[in-house]
């Protein structure tokens, strides 16, 4: 039994291959949380205690030597094949943006109908992450408010609040990270659960009433995310919310709030053990499907920044009434390793003003120099916002790996000029 | 001793030897920007994706959370509201501290 884990945690997704590993040290350089082991020139070997199951090691191999273990495709056709459970995919922001990439298409393409589509085929029914996205932002942005209406405003809350700076919590590598580095900061963790999080009990309640009316017991929770650690996250031993309301409906059996998950690799890989090519597939518009129904704050959640822009737009109308006058919020996009900035609002109730203060970090490791201002007691900031991989969700560990041009061996073949 | 003196076979005037070095660095540093090219390639896929998520955020008319409409009456349908008691069970959570598993 690995340590760092809950029973019944699924971890070791990420392991390294000893006959294909050169130990080049690639993994080490892009490894968060230093859980490689293995001298230069020596295979490599993952520490499962310390790893964050990201997988930014596997997208990152220049030999393709790291493999995810966890391979659930052939589960999920049989669920699909059973006529009596309803299976739900749900799909993340980012795959959206990168499915396509396994079937040949341009990177970035956008094929949100498309993959509704190959979805349907199947034989899915559809839930928008983005959905749950939003769900995530209204609870973590009252959350954020009410923390400011305690710690800067000095107006009693009823709720129960950690202190600020207040982190997002939608990574789940983060979460580990903070949780296995940083246990005693875990408080500054917002209590919101991610998305994932929120999604599995909105299918198997909300959704079980009122969306595909089944009992919940037959809904299959298919997560289709850009991340490893998402594998992980699932199988935390808290998310069992649906099970735990519908015993007190006097229910009795017990589930995960997502049963399983598939990374955007893994579901390339499903949609072609069907024949289904989303190049070719009718693209559907999932109109008459609230479930499916997103904002564009929602759809931003993939990429560095996106939580905290999302997160302004709504935050800033609660406390001043008014709507931000342009929706881009520009300090927070880019590649810059930590962003910040300063929003000053004008608050409805008091006409009081304040400055928001804000940080955006990507790449866990850059998260260290804020982590210490916070234990020195002179973090500047309300609010931060951290994805474990490089650039966001988009660049995540479940991503399609070969069109990306991080596999180096094949960068190189294909710039050679006989092959 | 008979001493015969050959002046060496091959001469390189000034300006080959700096035809053939200037030929030397080039194809050196080819391969080396190669190199950052591959590196580069990485950022560039990151930002072809970042920029579909934010032209999928463009396309939509509706661009706030609080917006969503479906969202707005799953709450009223569950009786809930953000950070109600309901909200809390299903989605908040706590977290562990992991360095004592």
């Amino acid at each position: 039994m690995a340590k760092s884990y809950q029973t019944n945690e699924l971890h070791g997704i990420i392991q390294i291959d000893s006959k294909i590993c050169k130990g080049c040290d690639s993994c080490k350089s892009f490894c968060p949380a230093e859980a490689i082991d293995g001298a230069y020139g020596a295979t490599h070997h993952i520490n499962d205690d310390k790893c964050l199951q990201c997988g930014q090691c596997l997208v990152n191999c220049p030999f393709g030597s790291i493999k995810d273990t966890s391979d659930a495709v052939d589960e999920v056709i049989q669920k699909l094949q059973d006529q009596k459970t309803t299976v739900v995919a749900m799909i993340a922001p980012a795959v959206r943006v990168a499915l396509g990439e396994e079937f040949g298409m341009k990177p970035g393409e956008l094929v949100t109908e498309r993959v509704y589509g190959a979805l349907k085929n199947a034989g899915f029914k559809i839930m928008d992450v983005n959905f749950a996205a939003d769900n995530t932002i209204m609870e973590e942005g009252t959350e954020l408010i009410e923390k400011i209406q305690k710690y800067v405003l000095n107006q009693p809350q009823e709720h129960e609040l950690g202190p600020l700076p207040q982190f997002t919590s939608c990574c789940p590598a983060w979460v580990r990270y903070m949780e296995l580095y940083h246990p005693d900061l875990r408080e500054h963790l917002s209590s919101a659960k991610s998305p994932q999080g929120m999604a599995g009990p909105v299918a198997k309640i909300y959704g079980a009433q009122e969306i595909w009316k089944v009992p919940p017991e037959q809904i299959y929770c298919v997560g289709v995310y850009p991340c490893t650690a998402k594998k992980f996250e699932a199988s935390r031993p808290e998310f069992t919310s649906a099970a735990d309301y519908w015993k007190t409906k006097g229910h009795s059996a017990i589930y995960q709030d997502t049963d399983v998950v598939l990374t955007t690799r893994d579901l390339a890989r499903l949609l072609k053990k069907l024949s289904i090519d989303i190049c070719t597939v009718e693209p559907i518009e999932e109109k008459d499907n609230p479930l499916a129904e997103y904002t564009g704050a929602g759809t931003i959640f993939g990429t560095t920044g996106g939580v905290m822009e999302a997160a302004l737009r709504t935050a800033y109308f609660v406390l001043t009434g008014k709507e931000l006058a342009d929706l881009e919020y520009a300090p927070v996009r880019g590649l810059q390793q930590v962003k910040t900035a300063e929003v000053p609002l004008k608050l409805a109730e008091s006409g009081r003003e304040i400055v928001l203060k804000i940080a955006v970090v990507h790449g866990t490791k850059n998260v260290e120099p804020l982590l210490r201002e916070i234990e020195q007691g002179i973090s500047p900031y309300h609010f931060i916002e951290v994805m474990n991989c490089p650039g966001g969700c988009v660049n995540g560990g479940g991503q399609p790996i070969n069109p990306m041009g991080t596999s180096w061996v094949g960068k190189f073949k294909a710039i050679l000029p006989w092959s | 001793m008979k001493y015969n003196y050959v002046e060496k076979a091959v001469q390189v005037t000034r300006r080959e030897f700096l035809g053939m070095t200037g030929i030397v660095a080039a194809v050196l540093w080819t391969g080396a920007y190669a190199v950052t090219d591959i590196v580069e390639d990485r950022n560039k896929y990151i930002k072809m994706r970042a920029d579909g998520l934010y032209k999928d955020d463009e396309k939509h008319a509706v661009r706030q959370s609080h917006k969503n409409k479906s969202l707005m009456s799953m709450y009223d349908k569950l009786a809930a509201k953000p950070m109600s008691p309901l909200a809390e069970e299903l989605f908040h959570t706590k977290y562990v501290d992991r360095a004592i598993l």
